[in-house]
């Protein structure tokens, strides 16, 4: 099962893009990612989950991570998740530290 | 890495030449009342996730549950894989057997292995919705989130084994 993370980063946004399954033997990559647009100094920080068909908790970890590294006044986005991806992240309570956004 | 999918009656077979307690364990979850079972063996890795997700999304689909319901399936069983791979083997080798049957008003899924005895829902932790998510600790969330995911969630330690049973209902047909 595929799974693809890309990052871009413009004025200070990082946006991570990610297609296919997030699970435990894919969410070393996007726990790499989210390292990267930390240490890059981004303000806002917008992940694209629009192509995201599956997330367990070990994407979810990756996430944690993202809101520890970032300061408090960094925004986290998840954009475009799916009904069920959007549940887990609901589920788990992050929808109060990370916006959800057209989930 | 090998893949062994065998018949119910090829599993009674192998279960057959183990101790007496293997035999038994596999016997722990209701017999299977229709269709035929299907079983995997695979090695405590992460790479055995992948077999595990598609092994219940097989079954999944040919039980006819809904979009819904195939993915909290996947989601329970991947969680109970993964919990079994991290904390029931500690990165050891070792063994997963899951198999799985479907009922005329369930779908089962039942995983076994020899790890130390370990309740899957004992490492269970509701998040703590009050605490700021960059201060919470983020063990337990995989078997909470397995545990919400399916109707039921079953463990027994059989013989020194870890059983663990997830059950989906399936949709009445009206």
């Amino acid at each position: 099962m595929a799974f693809d993370v890309r990052l871009r980063i413009n004025d200070k946004v990082a946006t991570i893009e990610l297609k296919g399954e997030l699970d435990a033997s894919t969410a070393g990559e996007f726990h790499e990612t989210v390292g990267k647009a930390a240490g890059a100094g981004a303000v806002e920080l917008v992940i694209r989950a629009e192509q995201l068909g599956y997330l367990s908790s070990a994407g979810l970890r990756s996430l944690v991570f993202a809101r520890q590294k970032m300061g408090d006044g960094v925004r986290i986005a998840v954009v475009g998740a799916s009904e069920p991806v959007a549940r887990t992240i609901r589920l788990a309570g992050f929808d109060h530290s990370i916006d959800l956004v057209d989930a | 890495m090998t893949f062994d999918f065998t018949t119910a009656e090829a599993l009674r077979t192998a279960e057959a030449s183990r101790p007496a307690g293997a035999a038994e364990a596999a016997g722990v979850a209701k017999a299977p009342g229709c269709g035929r079972t299907n079983a995997l063996r695979i090695p405590a890795s992460v790479e055995s996730l992948e077999p595990v997700s598609a092994f219940v999304l097989g079954l999944g689909d040919r039980a006819g549950l809904t979009e819904s319901s195939l993915y909290r399936l996947r989601l329970a069983a991947d969680e109970l894989a993964t919990n079994i791979v991290m904390h029931g083997y500690r990165g050891e080798p070792g063994e997963i057997t899951v198999d799985g049957g479907i009922d005329p008003d369930e779908v089962w899924v039942r995983f076994q292995d020899d790890a130390p005895a370990f309740d899957p829902r004992q490492g269970m932790r509701a998040p703590q919705l009050d605490v700021p998510l960059e201060e919470r600790p983020i063990g337990g969330l995989g078997v909470f989130l397995a545990f919400t995911a399916v109707d039921t969630f079953e463990y027994e330690l059989v013989a020194g084994r870890n059983v663990s049973t997830l059950v989906m209902r399936r949709p009445t047909a009206d």
